[in-house]
């Protein structure tokens, strides 16, 4: 079992510790995972993801070689202009097999010049090696696996901002003309361009996270992520609480954003609330050609993803019984998530958030008591609305099918207005 | 997790092998969940719980507890019936993480209180903690 260099100051801080990825790491600490959950909606959580890979690319082929394999056209991808993607900005997308069955999903980020980095989920980064080398031909392209040899800290909150200013050397200049999903500076000295901490610690900042919120996720050299996770909690005082893994699972299951090897898998990338990722044009028609890309284009079977939300926070366990049927009680398909959100409720016809306004219908003391929510997938196209049924054999949970879950997500704010949490 | 020196395990309460504890008062038995298996399953976030008046042998499953990482079968530790169950759960799940001694879970009548004699003291309890180590 691997550890990341934070393991001891888990345990020390009794973490509940599980596998996840070859990796033991914290399912949640003694606080608990709804005051994790809601601390990230309310102020801010940090997230020990140094299982996370990183795949460096260098090279005249490396734009070619991404390509032919990424599903995203990195020549229309920023924007609603469909500008190509540049250094210092980054998009989230697929890496499939020929079979348009998900590899992994990724966030490629256009480092300078002919340098990209490419983050993958744990453990994944040498599959991601192998295939891009098994389409490397003759591209001239200098691949490294970074696992294990990049820390990373992920910051999430709305009073994200606030805290990382505290330990950044010159935050009014990092935080200038920083849109969700752009990154600065690089976790080694040699950079041209850095972003550094108070301590002299390089880092690459980027403007992304995992929870539907606003935030960021840093990378650095695994030697400082102790100091860096210590100054952080120590800056951030009360406003900012140690998150595990359980937590990280519930905020992004709310936000619809899926786990990957659970929600996408060894079925095509198709009829899924991810399709973003893939090159379409205005017509429907791909921009580009790339693995995977015939295989989706000849699925007709493909199965259906869908968000779901109850009306409670009774959920399901999945298993080898867990299933979902019609109302009439046919079998319809397979749970892939089944979680609860623990910032929500229904009130009436609406789900409320604890981030959400007065405007927005949030009654005064709002104590939500959680939702469960996450993927379904099925044989046929289900309407936005209706409800199925969850059951692992013993248990049911009616639940509705959503387009969105937690409302009222801070991820895509103005970084200045977040300035002020 | 909570080392089991640190775990909070009454000495005039019983225990069972799936983790409920049991305490007589006068006539009823009351009946929650230990420390342990409290701090395993992390925030509680649902309780379903038995009606007034439902009768189950010892053994029986006689509700549900859901936390953020599992849905867990309730097991009665004595055969009765339902005599009161703890509403307040409804509205605050995590009174059980908050002290799984206070946040009883239901009382029961019990066909026969010498049943209690049969499940573990605290040493027993402990013992077989240690073995599920």
């Amino acid at each position: 079992m691997k550890k990341t260099p934070l393991y001891q100051w888990h345990t020390k801080n009794n973490a509940n510790m599980s596998e996840f990825g070859s990796y033991l790491m914290p399912l949640w600490y003694p606080q608990g995972v709804k005051k994790e959950h809601c601390g990230v909606i309310e102020s801010a959580g940090i997230f020990d993801t140094s299982h996370m890979a990183a795949v460096i690319l260098e090279g005249g082929g490396c734009r070619d070689l991404l390509q032919k394999t990424f599903t995203k056209d990195l020549d229309h991808c920023l924007g609603p202009k469909k500008n190509p993607l540049h250094s210092g900005r980054c998009v989230y997308g697929i890496f499939l097999k020929e079979s348009g069955q998900t590899l992994d999903d990724a966030i490629v980020y256009h480092v300078a010049g002919d340098r990209y980095m490419v983050v993958v989920n744990a453990g994944m980064g040498a599959a991601l090696c192998t295939h891009l080398k098994k389409y490397q031909e003759n591209l001239d392209v200098t691949i490294t696996d970074l696992t294990d040899d990049l820390g990373k800290i992920d910051i999430q909150g709305p009073s994200s901002a606030t805290i990382l200013a505290e330990i950044l050397e010159q935050p009014d200049q990092a935080f200038t003309k920083f849109v969700y999903f752009s990154f600065k500076g690089w976790f080694e000295t040699d950079a041209t361009e850095s972003v550094m901490l108070k301590d002299g610690t390089p880092i690459l900042l980027s403007r992304t996270g995992y929870t539907g919120e606003f935030g960021f996720e840093i990378f650095l050299r695994p030697d400082s992520l102790v100091d860096v996770w210590q100054m952080l909690l120590e800056r951030g005082g009360d406003s900012i609480v140690p998150c595990g893994l359980a937590a990280r699972d519930s905020l992004r299951a709310g936000a619809v954003l899926p786990l990957s090897h659970q929600d996408i898998g060894d079925w095509p990338f198709l009829n899924n609330p991810w399709i973003f990722a893939l090159p379409f044009d205005e017509q429907g028609i791909f921009t580009k050609e790339f693995i995977g890309s015939e295989a989706l284009q000849n699925n007709p079977s493909a199965p259906h993803t869908y968000a779901f939300a109850g009306f409670s926070p009774r959920k399901i366990p999945i298993g080898a019984n867990s299933s979902v049927l019609d109302t009439a009680g046919n079998h319809l398909g397979d749970i892939l998530t089944c979680t609860t959100d623990m910032a929500i409720e229904r009130l009436g016809d609406n789900i409320i958030s604890m981030a959400s306004s007065r405007q927005d219908g949030k009654p005064e003391n709002f104590k939500p008591k959680g939702l469960s929510c996450g993927f379904v997938k099925v044989k046929h196209e289900i309407p936005v609305g209706e409800r199925v049924i969850l059951t692992d054999g013993k248990h049911k949970v009616e639940v509705e099918i959503r387009k969105d879950v937690r409302p009222a997500r801070s991820a895509r704010k103005p970084l200045i207005e977040m300035m002020k949490k | 997790m909570k080392e089991l020196e640190e775990l909070n395990l009454p000495e005039d309460l019983v225990y069972t092998k799936d983790h409920e504890w049991a305490r007589l008062e006068g006539e009823v038995v009351v009946v929650g969940i230990s420390d342990y298996a409290q701090d395993q399953l992390g925030d509680i976030v649902f309780v379903e719980l038995p009606e007034v008046g439902d009768s189950f042998e010892a053994g029986d499953e006689f509700g549900t507890l859901e936390s953020v990482k599992a849905v867990s079968e309730l097991y009665l530790p004595i055969g009765g019936e339902i005599t009161a169950v703890n509403e307040e759960l409804d509205d605050a799940p995590e009174l059980i993480n908050q002290d799984p001694y206070d946040g009883w879970i239901v009382k029961i009548k019990p066909n026969d209180p010498g049943d209690l004699d049969k499940l573990l003291d605290r040493n027993g309890y402990m013992g077989i903690l240690k073995g599920d180590e």
